[in-house]
């Protein structure tokens, strides 16, 4: 069990997000204008930009939460289309953290994890919970294992949603604006978490305004405007050299506040 | 913050008990009670007036039940006043105060009201118990007293009342149906209880009365419609047919990834069906042997035992019909699922190849068995091949999958729902009875009036309850459905273990109103004919050994329908409190 624990599986293909000239209209608004991106595997990629900016649409295309109307999505090797097999095969393999936690309120904390892992991956209920018991401890809270969602602070639960997105050994995590509805010191235990996740060799794609986190974790970061990509840096050239006057902008607004 | 300071409130000086209260003051209790405004004037000398007017009255009527109400409010206010002066509350009299005497106006409607309560309850005093009669043998016109009430009616006609015009030698059947229900009942609230459900002994008297909970369909059907024994003791084609359709049952559920398959559960599953068939056979032949459960037409339940059984049998059937009405309303699938038309057309299949090549006619609908023996009856090998037409329902069915387009299963629960709702109950109740023989060919016998009912009342239940439903999933945040989505779990098991457990404990307090509502409307079938509790009220008034008893009977109507219902809250409480745990 703990050779799982190291890192993720291996992935199919090197570059396991692919995305092609992605266009998705709401309505006559056109949130995404084509974005092209490509992630290897183990990379850590942040996507920052301006609120309305289509970056959190942007990631919840790479699990189908939303739809793309135009331009292609290929996940490890797997198309996005309107195959429902494919749909299902995708999410098996991207874990998403979200901003609201999302926890299953009616369920204990480990009956949320082991939820997916029993009714998706088939396993039995015993190794499910084994491993559940693992990434708790991991994320550094097992004692909370037979408590409701509701006992439990905000980062506790938003740890709690981080072991239940891995308890799936997922080869991609996706998260978006984990740390948005937390209370500051509740921000630090979970960028830990996400930090030694991105140690442990985990493709990360993260929509964050954590910009310590970006600066020290990221391998790339990639600013996002009306729905275009308008700068794709390394964290060092990003921050120190924005070549962008509207990414200029932005940072001085977000570092100067 | 630190450099804030905050003094202790100072506390009112504690007064010491027995002296005259130093808040009272004379001129503000008449300004707050009294003067305070034009409409407080008017309103206490209104009372004061009533009460007045009604105490002569009753002092000249009922002079001893008047003085005892009388004087008992008089020493109470007695009392308080003394006690709010002096500083002498005692518990008493401070509850008085604050309940019944916290102002003039206030005392005085509280002696109203007494006065009032005393005239009812002294007049149902005299008139259900003084005056009555318990005697059976006194309630005909011509022996009855005419002061009180003739209790000996609900006796009398006990049998009417509770079962209808079954036979009498049958209610025993009834009565080992009631005590088996209430049996059941017991223990699964023992293995509910917070004390007994985690011990061994309770986990053990839940899983059995889950059993009884399981098999109780069957054993109420068997009880109260009696088995009848007729065909072969092994009907291959039942066998055959029903192992068919179980396996297919099963093929999607696995497809769904809701089973999982090993040989052991799949050797379960084929045999399930020939297994259950050879029980029902072997407990039809017993019972046919030793002649227990002869058959009884639904059509002679009656009285209580069919209000009872109306509401079970709606209750059950339209909370599943409504959930997936409701889910059908919010769905947003092209076209038909396949996993819906699969197992219709697989059903109508088995169905068809029943009826039309086996000579046997299943059903009551005739239309449909005009093709009895296409088998037998065929001459040459064409003919031979048309009495399988059913094996074409799946070629039509994938034709008819590849072309439909369209929203369906929404636009038909929507077209449901709305027709249903725009109906009143009682126009569905007369359609069912009334106007459903004339769609059905003239040499069937048609659904009995039970069934018809059962039809017409679960179709108006259901579109109501689907609403309900509908609400519950709309109040579940659009984050549980997402997250379940992100996890890959596919949308059964996204709502058999995430959306409905959420939702359904959300609608726990409506439906139990629904549940409620349904058994006491279940009254109206008693206009199309049926006698359900109300129509056997109706014909023991009308008939001459009972004649006009109607407010004795009344009111037993009323304990009766209060009792169930009170049962249904209450339960209905109880279950919401043990669901509750760890919700946000």
């Amino acid at each position: 069990m703990t050779a799982t624990m190291e890192g993720p599986e291996a992935t199919k293909v090197k570059d396991v997000i692919v995305c092609r000239d992605v266009h998705k209209w709401y309505g006559d608004f056109e949130a995404l204008k084509g974005v092209d991106l490509t992630v290897t595997a183990g990379e850590v990629v942040v996507i920052l930009g301006p609120s309305g900016s289509g970056k959190s649409t942007f990631i919840r295309c790479m699990n189908r939460l939303e739809e793309h109307q135009e331009g292609r999505i290929i996940i490890d090797g797997i198309e996005l289309t309107h195959d429902v097999r494919n749909i299902s095969e995708i999410r098996r393999e991207v874990g998403m953290v979200f901003q609201q936690f999302n926890l299953f309120p009616h369920l204990t904390v480990l009956e949320n994890i082991t939820l997916a892992p029993i009714n998706v991956r088939k396993w039995t209920r015993e190794k499910a919970e084994d491993l559940a018991v693992t990434w708790l401890t991991r994320v550094g809270i097992p004692e909370q294992a037979d408590k409701y969602p509701g006992q439990l602070s905000g980062g506790q639960q938003q740890r709690v949603a981080i072991a239940r997105a891995l308890t799936m050994q997922p080869k991609i995590l996706l998260f978006d604006e984990p740390t948005s509805a937390l209370d500051p010191e509740m921000i630090s235990e979970v960028l830990d978490v996400m930090r030694d996740l991105a140690r442990a060799g985990y493709t990360i794609v993260a929509v964050t305004h954590e910009m310590g986190f970006a600066r020290e974790v990221a391998n790339r970061i990639i600013f996002m405007d009306g729905g275009e990509i308008v700068e794709e840096n390394t964290p060092t050239d990003f921050f120190n050299n924005p070549t962008h006057e509207r990414t200029k902008l932005f940072l001085s607004q977000i570092l100067n506040h | 913050m630190a450099s804030v300071t905050t003094t202790a409130p100072s506390k009112p000086p504690v007064q010491e008990r027995g002296t005259f209260s130093k808040k009272f003051n004379f001129n503000y209790f008449v300004q707050d009670n009294v003067t305070g405004s034009r409409g407080l004037i008017i309103w206490v000398s209104f009372l004061a007036l009533i009460n007045l007017g009604l105490l002569f009255q009753q002092f000249n009527n009922a002079p001893g039940r008047t003085w005892i109400i009388f004087g008992i409010w008089a020493v109470t206010v007695l009392g308080t006043v003394v006690g709010e002066l002096f500083t002498l509350h005692i518990g008493a009299t401070r509850w008085l105060k604050e309940n019944m005497f916290n102002s003039v106006s206030n005392a005085l409607l509280t002696l109203l009201l007494a006065l009032l309560v005393g005239i009812v309850v002294a007049g149902l005093w005299s008139w259900g118990v003084v005056n009555a009669t318990f005697d059976p043998q006194l309630t005909h016109p011509d022996v009855r007293t005419f002061d009180g009430a003739s209790w000996g009616v609900i006796w009398g006609a006990r049998k009417l009342l509770l079962t209808g015009l079954l036979e009498p030698e049958q209610s025993w059947r009834v009565i080992l149906w009631t005590v088996t229900i209430l049996a059941l009942w017991a223990l699964s609230f023992i293995g509910t209880r917070e004390q007994t459900r985690e011990t061994r002994w309770g986990t053990l008297v839940r899983q059995f009365a889950n059993v009884g909970w399981l098999l109780s369909p069957f054993l109420s059907y068997i009880f109260l419609a009696g088995l009848e024994y007729t065909e072969p003791f092994i009907d291959p084609r039942r066998l055959i047919i029903g192992t068919i359709v179980f396996s297919a049952i099963m093929g999607i559920l696995w497809f769904f990834k809701v089973i999982q398959l090993t040989p052991i559960t799949t050797a379960l599953w084929v045999l399930s069906w020939p297994a259950a068939y050879l029980m029902w056979r072997g407990i039809t032949l017993w019972n046919a042997n030793a002649e227990l459960f002869t058959t009884i037409d639904p059509d002679r339940w009656g009285g209580l035992l069919l209000t009872v059984i109306f509401a079970i049998f709606v209750n059950l059937l339209s909370l599943p019909i409504g959930i997936l009405l409701a889910l059908g309303r919010r769905a947003d699938v092209q076209g038909i699922p396949w996993w819906i038309l699969w197992p219709v057309a697989i059903g109508l299949t088995a169905w068809g190849l029943y009826s039309s090549t086996f000579g046997n006619c299943i059903g009551t609908i005739p239309a449909l068995c005009e093709n009895v023996n296409l088998w037998a009856t065929s001459r040459n090998t064409v003919e031979q091949i048309v009495a399988f037409w059913p094996l074409l329902i799946p070629l039509a069915t994938w034709a008819f999958l590849r072309s439909f387009n369209g929203n369906f299963l929404q636009a038909f629960s929507v077209l449901f729902i709305e027709i249903i709702r725009g109906v009143p109950l009682i126009t569905l109740l007369f359609m069912a009875i009334i106007m459903a023989p004339f769609f059905l060919p003239e040499d069937s016998q048609g659904l009995s009036n039970f069934w018809a009912v059962i039809v017409g009342y679960t179709i108006f239940t259901s579109s109501y309850t689907a609403e309900l439903v509908r609400g519950g999933l709309q109040a579940i945040p659009k984050g549980q459905y997402e997250a379940a989505d992100s996890l890959g779990i596919n949308t059964l098991q996204k709502y058999r273990f995430i959306i409905l457990p959420q939702a359904l404990r959300i609608l726990i307090p409506p439906l139990a109103g629904a549940v409620i509502g349904t058994f006491k409307s279940s009254s109206l079938v008693a206009l199309v004919g049926m006698i359900d509790l109300v129509g056997s009220t109706k014909a023991i008034i009308a008939n001459s050994q009972w004649l006009g008893l109607r407010t004795e009977l009344y009111v037993f109507m009323f304990v009766l329908y209060f009792l169930v219902s009170s049962i249904v809250s209450w339960y209905s409480r109880r279950l919401e409190e043990r669901t509750g745990l760890g919700v946000r």
